[in-house]
């Protein structure tokens, strides 16, 4: 079949969604400006501050908000002409509630895979399927209007994810849940990623992008500002060292001070006969252990120095701003 | 609490069906949710049994020549009948669009390959399948339970007035869908919907009324007189003297088609 056909080839690009400049205003406010990034394949964190665009971003790939300016394209279909075709191959669970209240969980399911173009057979038996993935039990045979927030937020994931998408837009998917919630959640978005699936998650909790993601892309006042490999942008500067050293404490002083002369000292971080060092600059690290040596301090870790997530993101937001 | 079971996600292999086919889906599910609903039944059957049961019995007994026009638009025009289309029409529309605006759902419909036109024929289907179980079925039994026990032989008479109420009955299930649909999509609570539905086709037949002393025509303002008029038409019966034909189509368009086309707008507008 010819369809079938166009979707293998896809699936070897190395983007699922390519945005080109797009421009998305709410009457005075840019919601998106001049927004161009490219979405590799895989669980992909998209972070944020409030307001920042990560909602809009997404709705304009879906096709749900118009772009004045600037291209989307999804698996190599254009979002403004080939929505329909770009629709069937992504679910979405959108941050707020939507749900229809007066359904039951499990007849929400079905009937949203029907919509998705499921047989009505397929849909009931898929449709108990992803809600036993997402773990709703016996409260699937009760209305919606009942549910906990967290039951909410597993149907909302279980709409999106029941006619099998190769692309997931998950908005904000840990909101309002509990630390147990959040957990779950995490580990059956997780679940979902391991099918080869790629997924675009949306938060402003850095350490569930953290746990879960291979790359961010972070947004700020509708720009995309810094996107990579989660662990090339933690990894800093390369060339920065943290040391955990050990001694008395006069000796670790002078120790310190000796190695401020071979490379920069940045931080020192002292505790009881032990001090935590971090160096910039450093030639060659067998110097450092040499310093140690005469000086009589004992080095108990030497590690490239990993910057947190945290500080990326305050980084590039605070560039902004 | 719930926990979870370690179940893996598993893909699903099962075929699309076409786009196009789509909105059936929404209107198959309005069908089973009026069905299943206790109002809608009530409504239902104390209507039929108040407008055609009696006369479906009646005819079956008693004898008569054929099916004759101006019986079955006498039938069809009476106040009852609309009383009860209104109401069935008014507690099926009313959600329609509501319930979709009042839970934000609309967004999961049309993230999906669904587009407005869909979500808007699906509606429409569904409340014209729900309330052709009042206005369609009943009189096509009545005519054709009419046809089946006549005495006389003029069948080819009474066969086109059978194919007068088959276009009779299509036209009054879809005549209060658009105000209905209209009024569901300005608010986001049923009861408002519904009540507006009604009081509004109420206060134009009051109005209608009160002009109508003057010039004939002022009584194409009311929905009801619009229902009996066009009824009249279609089974060829005369019209009311001074009552221009034109306008009275006018009417019906502007019944169907503006509501029709203000939802439309409405829905592209909130898209
Ligand atoms: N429908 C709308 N009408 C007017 N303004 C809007 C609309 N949708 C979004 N905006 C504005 O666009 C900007 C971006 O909003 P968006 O919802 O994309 O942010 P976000 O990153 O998802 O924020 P959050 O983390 O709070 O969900 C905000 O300034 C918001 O006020
Ligand atoms: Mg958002």
């Amino acid at each position: 079949m010819e369809e079938g056909k166009s979707v293998t080839l896809d699936a070897k690009a190395p983007n699922t969604i390519e945005a080109r400049d797009v421009t998305v205003a709410f009457g005075e406010i840019l919601a998106l400006d001049h927004f161009t990034v490219d979405v590799p394949r895989g669980m992909i964190g998209l972070l944020g501050p409030n307001g920042s665009g990560k909602s809009t971003f997404i709705k304009t790939v879906l096709g749900l908000v118009k772009p004045t300016g600037g291209s989307v394209t999804v698996n190599g279909l254009d979002s403004s002409v080939q929505f329909m075709e770009i629709r069937d191959r992504v679910g979405y669970m959108p941050e707020h509630d939507c749900l229809i209240e007066t359904m039951t969980g499990i007849e929400l399911v079905s009937y949203m895979g029907r919509i998705s173009g499921m047989t009505k057979n397929d849909s009931i038996t898929r449709g108990h399927e992803v809600i036993d993935f997402v773990g709703l039990g016996e409260h699937r045979y009760r209305p919606i209007s009942t549910y906990s927030t967290g039951m909410k937020q597993r149907v909302k994931l279980a709409q999106a994810i029941v006619h099998d998408p190769e692309i997931i837009f998950l908005d904000e998917p840990m909101n309002g849940l509990d630390p147990t919630g959040r957990d779950d959640m995490l580990d059956l978005i997780d679940r979902i990623a391991r099918s080869e699936k790629s997924i675009l998650l949306s938060s402003h909790i850095l350490p569930d992008i953290e746990r879960l993601c291979k790359d961010v892309i972070i947004i700020s006042s509708g720009r995309a500002i810094v996107q990579g490999d989660l662990d090339d942008l933690m990894s800093g500067d390369r060339e920065r060292v943290r040391m955990t050293i050990r001694g008395p404490p006069e000796k670790l002083r002078s120790f310190i001070d000796q190695l401020s002369r071979v490379c920069a000292v940045l931080t020192v971080a002292e505790g009881f006969r032990e001090s935590i060092v971090t160096v910039a600059k450093v030639e060659n690290s067998s110097e450092i252990f040499r310093l140690a040596k005469t000086e009589g301090v004992q080095v108990r870790s030497l590690e490239p120095d990993r910057i947190s997530l945290e500080d990326v993101f305050l980084k590039a937001v605070k560039g902004v701003a | 609490m719930m926990g979870l079971s370690p179940i893996e996600y598993h893909p699903w292999n099962g075929k699309r069906t076409e786009h196009g086919r789509r909105f059936v889906v929404i209107a198959e599910s309005i069908l089973r949710r009026s069905i299943g609903s206790r109002w809608f039944l009530a409504v239902l059957i104390i209507g039929t049994f108040l407008t055609f049961a009696l006369p479906i019995i009646f005819t079956a007994i008693s004898p008569h020549e054929g099916l004759v026009a101006e019986d079955m638009a006498s039938q069809l025009n009476n106040g009852v009948f609309f009383i009860f289309l209104l109401i069935l029409a008014a507690l099926v529309c009313s959600d329609l669009i509501a319930e979709d605006k009042r839970s934000n759902s609309l967004v999961l419909y049309m993230s999906r390959a669904l587009d407005s036109e869909g979500y808007l024929s699906g509606k429409f289907l569904g409340a014209a399948a729900t309330l052709s179980i009042f206005a369609f079925v009943p009189p096509l039994i009545l005519a054709v339970t009419t046809i089946v026990t006549q005495s006389g032989s003029d069948y080819l008479s009474s066969v086109e007035v059978l194919g007068s109420t088959l276009v009779a009955g299509i036209w009054m299930t879809l005549l209060f869908i658009p105000l209905g649909l209209l009024i569901s999509s300005l608010t986001d609570k049923k009861t408002y919907a519904a009540v507006a539905t009604f009081m509004i086709v109420f206060v134009l037949g009051i109005v209608a009324g009160l002009f109508a002393e003057n010039d004939v025509n002022w009584m194409l303002l009311g929905p009801q007189l619009v229902m009996t008029l066009s009824i009249d038409a279609i089974y060829g019966v005369d019209l009311p003297d001074g009552m221009n034909a034109w306008l009275l189509l006018l009417a019906c368009i502007a019944y169907t088609v503006i509501p029709m086309a203000v939802t439309y707008i409405l829905l592209k507008r909130r898209e």
